[in-house]
């Protein structure tokens, strides 16, 4: 058996840089970064525009050459991996085997934390995985610092802890509680008591667009701005309680489960779903998205976990005779499920998903929450009697982006870092189901002309709002009573004026047009007599 | 013969007369002449003779003795066909026809003229040729305006006819010396072909040749800029940052160059470069007194320019105070003018260009009514009509400025109107602060008087449209309601002025209420008269007097508005509830406005209440789920905690029957009790219903054509039925074309979210024109997050390159492979980085090599 943890070792022998240029998966990269077909440009018939593109698509081939080559430095670590001789099955593989194989600071990542008071524990990472939250269900909350094991904060509040959640960075933390849910700094105080939700049963943060998405006990779902605290959107399902929650990382769209076993996915700007689907005959224990957000892993109370393709909403696998409580994908597309007491992690290297992994912790453990910790081959569960730590070796994203998520970050580049992600925060409405479209053509509709109940009603209310002006007080000679009566009419009549009168914009458009059948009917000698319009 | 001899008769007989008339007046001698030629010749003809003899007295008449004999000769068969059908005499004031319809006749005749020289030349046996000038010069008969000379040919020579040869020149001088060589030359020269300047071409043919000359030459010479200016075209940048030379960039540079020109200058000059000043700076500085010394003539006239100066100052200073002495009005008065009409004046005093102002309005506006200076004028009309205009120049110029004047007057003229509308509320208010109860009722009579009139004046114009019966019918109906409120008015109109007589002795106390209700009153009637006027003939003039009619109005309110009370105000309230009632007159909304506020509310509790409702309607399936949530929610709070962990140590012990084979039997039967597909298919019904609406069917409702046993036989007619069919396709088609037809696991909604849709571009940008390219050409990012550094300069690098300042010069001629590919790659690089610094000659080198300034203009 052979063990390989991501390495973070950058004193890797490089390829000198001729050897490099042969590199046969340098085409692959490049394509990488090309995002996407060149169009087709042979179909254009403007000579300049066609040369304009070509040559645009030239500069960006050389951007994407230039990238695949640098990839080499910027992305010096490898994956890791499990590798196994002969029979040897991966899944058979323990904890224990692991820890003999790989390095000291790896092994320190394998712990359980044994809290039997507090009822199962709910896990939170943050995005750089440096820092994780673990809430516990009577009411305890801890934050601990991952790199080196130390207990940041720990408070007893001294109720129902439903869920808890980061949000933008470490700083600040929510946590869902028996009645409301309330926002905490990291060194424990509370800042915000959410009160305008309910009781919470779940809580996500969406981190591009700074929402707090949670859904309560009658399911309402919730976004709220955290930046100014307006509550963004209040959405009735209509589908009753549900506990299961997701956000898409691609998107941003939320995902619920409900009872029926249908899937709804939601955005903050329409108070309908996005998409509905019945995904189990039971209700829905767990939802889990891929990072690149196009699968999604749904599990049944029938013993089912099952794989979707959200670009064409269908089924691509049914995982049969296996119920998740909990499911979680890895930034490398490993996906965990967790039932009992009983971890078990499926891996995609043959198209399908498979068995990778398994745990089984101590007996009477109830797995409540797994989650991988974002670039570490670290799986974290959230049980009864505490949390645990694993090695799940490959899970992990092995480069991270220090623009994106520094785990080593100081706190002067978490403070730059802030204001970036509020400087780049993105409104509500950019979440929908196919991001790649904004900036696109706008998708022709329907309906496109208002009816006529629709356009007097807008009518009436822009003349009430017209009237309800408040004038300035002008000088003397322009307050006059008849001056600002003879104004406030003429707003009035603007207000009306916006609105055009809908017969006569259709006689006027009958009147061109047997305007122009005449014209058509005249002798071609005529034609020129004809009134033009 | 005796037919044919009257017709000849005839016909030299209207001849005759053309001649007597047009022909020139050839005096008695040449005539004789042309007799005693002619007599000879037809000497043995007596009968022709006798015949002409007697038809003329002069007897020798030329055209119709020619006449005469060819048609005898000839034409024997026609003319006798002719002669029956000679019965119709031509009118007698014919004669104007008469000289086309000889030219006619000679046309006619001329191919019979060679015959009949033949004849001639039978009968007398003279030689043709005798005959033949006689018939050539028959016809061409012309008076020629100038006397023939060497600068005015005569016709036949500029017809070819009798052009002179080498030879006739030649012929007087047979037999004199010489003449033989001459001869020989001349033979020479026509044998030489060689030397022969030929006719030139006609001239289109010519030009045609030249056309397609030049064109072949300015095709070879553009179709060599067409690489280069395609290339430029093509190019992602243009850059025109090359060889700036942005002259001088500091001040001691520019000072540097300084050369003295001027006087002024050169002294400087001398002065600042003087070594002895200079060195005196350097010294101690005692030397400079000794060199600024100024010598007594400099001194004198110095003295003398201040004692000028001040003696101008004086005597300014003098005449001022006696002109401000003089009492004169006439002086005042014109020399108010010349300042007035210099627009100094104008300037400097604001009054006098209010003034101005108004008088140059007042023209605009005179001259717009009348068209005064559009040439309209009588002696405008007759001089173009006469096309004196274009004769002379004083009538050219004189009617041009007219042109000019009315131009300059009828300019729109914004300043103008600026001051205008300002200087309009200023007279406003001060007649307001004025005499308050005279203006009031006189403005009150105005209205009045103003009302009587259009009130009297709704004739029907009986021409064009308006007179078309249902026209006239509207606007009747239209005069009609016009009068009514006119008559309203006027009541108002008599109040006001009894108030108004009342009121004079009261204290003046305003309430803004009150006002605020009486302008409503005035402006409603008022608004709809003008309405119906300018519905009618919208006229300048019309539209002034409701101008002027407005500001009356005003005035009105203000002044009428203090005199109400209560009481009245409570009965015009009444008044306007009726006017509202009224759902024909135009008013009623403007009324209904000012009358309170509760009318308004009254509309806006419906609305909001109608609202409510709809919301209601919508809400309800939503509801119910919520509902049950709710149930949910009350029975489960505090317990869930305990639940929950026992649904955990639940699942744990189902974890022993995992590998029993009625697993999958189990659960369905667990589930078998709620039909979540048979739900979920209900709801995506319930959707699709929601967002392609199903067509309403259609029903018979009793009352509508469903009166009659026949009808009710008939049923729902076929119309209605058809429709609700295509609509039902519609729909159908509808469902086909969504994302989720074929899925039947899955709604997805395909509602427009309004608030994205800002993110969505709603054209092309402008040089695409497919979709599919443009967002492919969208895919990639450009900023520096995205790119490597090295292309993000390139990706991000403006069309143009230009510094500003530098001037972009034509397009210079380069030689350019066209199978060259657009290489934005290195971007002329040496000449952006190269340095500086350069000395001027290999500057110029360069700039010979590179000077490739772009031609963007296409100029295909």
């Amino acid at each position: 058996m052979e063990v390989a943890l991501e390495d973070n070792n950058l004193m890797e022998n490089v390829l000198p840089p001729d050897e490099q240029e042969i590199d046969v998966d340098l085409e692959a990269k490049e394509k990488k970064y090309l995002r996407g077909e060149v169009a087709n440009l042979e179909s254009l018939k403007d000579k300049k525009l066609k040369t304009q593109l070509a040559s645009r698509e030239k500069l960006y081939g050389k951007s994407a050459k230039a990238a695949a080559k640098i990839e080499k430095w910027l992305l010096p670590a490898s994956a890791g991996y499990l590798e196994t001789d002969g029979l040897e099955k991966t899944w058979r593989i323990k904890q224990t085997d692991i820890a003999e194989e790989v390095d000291r600071s790896s092994t320190r990542n394998q712990y359980d934390i044994v809290l039997p008071d507090f009822g199962p524990y709910k896990l939170d990472f943050t995005a750089s995985g440096r820092h994780m939250l673990a809430g516990g269900r009577k009411g305890h909350l801890a934050l601990v610092d991952m790199m080196n094991m130390n207990l940041i904060k720990e408070i007893q509040v001294r109720e129902t802890v439903r869920d808890v959640a980061f949000l933008h960075n470490d700083q600040f933390f929510a946590a869902a509680q028996k009645k409301y849910s309330y926002i905490y700094a990291r060194d424990g105080t509370e800042l915000h008591c959410l009160k305008e939700r309910g009781p919470v049963a779940r809580l996500r943060f969406l981190k591009n667009h700074f929402l707090l998405a949670s859904v309560n006990k009658i399911g309402q779902l919730h976004y709220q701005d955290v930046t100014y605290g307006d509550m963004v959107a209040s959405i009735r399902t209509g589908k009753g309680r549900t506990d299961v929650m997701e956000v898409n990382p691609y998107n941003g769209v939320v995902a619920l489960g409900h009872s029926g076993g249908t899937v709804t996915m939601w955005k903050p700007t329409s108070q309908a779903p996005l998409v509905q689907m019945q995904c189990h005959p039971g209700p829905v224990s767990s939802v889990a998205f891929h990072p690149n957000g196009h699968l999604m892993a749904t599990s049944g109370k029938e013993r089912k976990v099952k794989i979707w393709d959200l670009r064409k909403f269908e089924e691509v696998q049914t995982i049969h005779g296996f119920h998740a409580k909990t499911l979680s994908f890895s930034q490398k597309g490993l996906l965990a499920a967790g039932t009992g007491s009983f971890v078990q992690v499926l891996g995609d290297s043959s198209g399908d998903y498979s068995r990778y992994m398994s745990h089984r912790m101590e007996k009477g453990y109830q797995v409540e929450k797994v989650m991988f910790r974002p670039y570490e081959d670290v799986l974290g569960i959230g049980h009864s009697m505490g949390w645990s730590s694993i090695l799940i070796p490959g899970s992990g994203e092995p480069n991270f982006d220090s623009w994106v998520a520094n785990p080593f970050e100081t706190s002067k580049q978490r403070r730059e870092k802030e204001v970036h992600l509020l400087l780049d925060k993105l409104p509500p409405e950019t979440i929908m189901l196919d991001p790649s479209k904004i900036g696109a053509m706008r998708p022709s509709r329907r309906k496109e002309k208002p009816t006529r109940g629709e356009i007097e009603a807008e009518k009436e209310v822009a003349i009430e709002a017209a009237k309800g002006v408040e004038l300035k007080k002008k000088t003397k000679g322009r307050n006059k009573p008849s001056k600002r009566t003879k104004k406030k009419k003429e707003m009035v009549e603007n207000a009306k004026k916006t609105f055009p009168e809908q017969e006569h914009s259709n006689i006027a458009g009958k009147k061109r047009r047997i305007g122009e059948d005449a014209a058509a009917e005249l002798p071609s000698s005529l034609k020129r007599f004809a009134r033009k319009n | 013969m005796g037919g044919l001899k009257r017709k000849s008769s005839s016909n030299a007989k209207t001849l005759a007369k053309s001649k007597k008339k047009k022909g020139p007046h050839l005096p008695n001698s040449i005539l004789k002449v042309i007799a005693s030629q002619k007599r000879p010749l037809n000497s043995d003809e007596e009968e022709d003779d006798d015949a002409i003899d007697s038809d003329d007295e002069h007897g020798g008449d030329l055209y119709e003795y020619e006449e005469g004999v060819p048609e005898e000769e000839s034409r024997k068969n026609n003319r006798y066909d002719r002669h029956d059908n000679y019965d119709y005499e031509l009118p007698e004031d014919f004669e104007d026809e008469n000289v086309e319809s000889e030219d006619d006749v000679n046309s006619e005749n001329d191919e019979d003229d060679d015959r009949h020289t033949r004849m001639l030349q039978s009968l007398t046996g003279m030689p043709s040729a005798a005959f033949e000038g006689e018939s050539k010069s028959k016809p061409v008969l012309f008076t020629e305006a100038y006397p023939e000379g060497e600068f005015n040919p005569t016709r036949d020579v500029l017809e070819g006819k009798n052009v002179l040869t080498e030879e006739d020149f030649l012929a007087p001088l047979e037999g004199k010396p010489g003449y033989h060589k001459t001869s020989k030359q001349i033979a020479r020269m026509r044998k030489d072909t060689k030397h022969v300047v030929h006719a030139p071409l006609p001239k289109p043919q010519r030009e045609r040749l030249e056309r397609k000359a030049v064109i072949g030459l300015v095709d070879g010479e553009f179709s060599k800029w067409v690489h280069l200016v395609k290339k430029n075209r093509e190019a992602p940048t243009v850059y025109f940052n090359q060889d700036v030379d942005l002259g001088y960039s500091t001040v001691g540079a520019i000072a540097s160059e300084f050369q003295p020109r001027t006087e002024f200058e050169k002294k400087m000059a001398s002065v600042l470069n003087d070594s002895e000043v200079s060195e005196a700076h350097r010294d101690d500085g005692a030397r400079l007194l000794e060199l600024n010394e100024v010598s007594m003539e400099d001194h004198i006239k110095n003295r003398d320019h201040i004692a000028k100066m001040r003696s101008l100052l004086f005597r300014h200073e003098l005449k001022s105070k006696r002109i401000k002495k003089i009492k004169s009005k006439t002086y005042h008065r014109l020399k108010n003018k010349d300042l007035k009409n210099s627009s100094l004046g104008a300037l400097l005093d604001p009054e006098m260009a209010k003034e101005e102002a108004m008088r140059q309005e007042a023209k605009r506006v005179e001259e717009r009514m009348t068209l005064k200076h559009k040439n309209t004028g009588k002696w405008a009309k007759r001089m173009i009509t006469r096309g004196l205009n274009v004769k002379y120049d004083g009538t050219r110029a004189a009617i041009a400025e007219q042109l000019q004047m009315n131009a300059n007057l009828s300019r729109k003229m914004n300043s103008m109107r600026d001051g205008s509308s300002s200087d309009e509320s200023d007279d406003e208010e001060e007649l307001n602060d004025g005499s308050d109860e005279d203006t009031a009722s006189r403005l009150i009579a105005k209205a009045k008087e103003k009302t009587l009139k259009t009130m009297e004046d709704d004739g029907v114009p009986n021409a064009g449209l308006m007179s078309l019966p249902f026209m006239a019918r509207a606007m009747k109906k239209k005069n009609e309601e016009a009068n009514e409120e006119a008559k309203r008015a006027l009541e108002e109109y008599e109040e006001w002025e009894n108030s108004g007589g009342e009121n004079s002795k009261k204290p003046v106390s305003v309430s803004g209420r009150r006002v605020f209700g009486a302008t409503a009153k005035v402006e409603a009637p008022k608004e709809s008269k003008k309405d119906s006027d300018n519905f009618y003939d919208s006229s300048d003039s019309d539209n002034d007097m409701a101008g002027i009619e407005d500001n009356d109005m005003e005035d009105i309110r203000d002044n009428a508005s203090p005199a109400k009370n209560t009481n009245r105000n409570i009965t015009e309230t009444e008044k306007f509830d009726d006017v509202a009632g009224n759902p024909a007159s135009k008013t009623t909304f403007d009324v209904a406005m000012f009358t309170s506020g509760s009318w308004k509310k009254m509309a806006g509790c419906k609305n909001t209440e109608s609202k409510k409702e709809s919301k209601k309607t919508r809400v309800p399936i939503s509801r119910d789920q919520d509902k049950k949530g709710s149930r949910d929610e009350e029975s489960e709070d505090s317990e869930s905690e305990a639940e929950q962990m026992v649904d955990g140590v639940l699942t744990s012990g189902s974890k022993e029957t995992f590998e029993i084979p009625s697993q999958a039997e189990l659960i369905n039967r667990a589930f078998a009790g709620d039909d979540v597909l048979d739900e979920f298919e209900k709801d995506k019904e319930e959707v699709l219903n929601l967002e392609v609406p199903k067509p309403e069917k259609p029903v018979l409702v009793p009352g509508w054509g469903n009166w009659t046993n026949i009808q009710r036989k008939i049923g729902i007619s076929k119309r209605m039925v058809m429709e609700h069919e295509a609509e039902e396709k519609e729909r159908k088609l509808k469902l086909k074309t969504r994302k989720d037809a074929r899925l039947k696991h899955v709604i997805i909604s395909e509602k427009v979210d309004k608030k994205a849709e800002k993110l969505h571009t709603t054209t092309l940008p402008f040089p695409h024109t497919s979709k599919e390219v443009f967002e492919h050409s969208m895919r990639m990012p450009i900023g520096p997050e995205f790119n490597p550094s090295t292309v993000v300069r390139e990706l991000n690098r403006p069309e143009v390159v230009k510094k500003t300042g530098v001037i972009i010069k034509p397009v210079k001629f380069e030689e350019v492979n066209p199978n060259d590919e657009v290489d934005d790659e290195h971007p002329r690089n040496h000449q952006k980085q190269r340095p500086k610094k350069k000395t001027g000659k290999r500057q110029g080198q360069v700039k010979s090599k590179d000077e490739s300034y772009k031609f963007l203009i296409p100029w295909e």
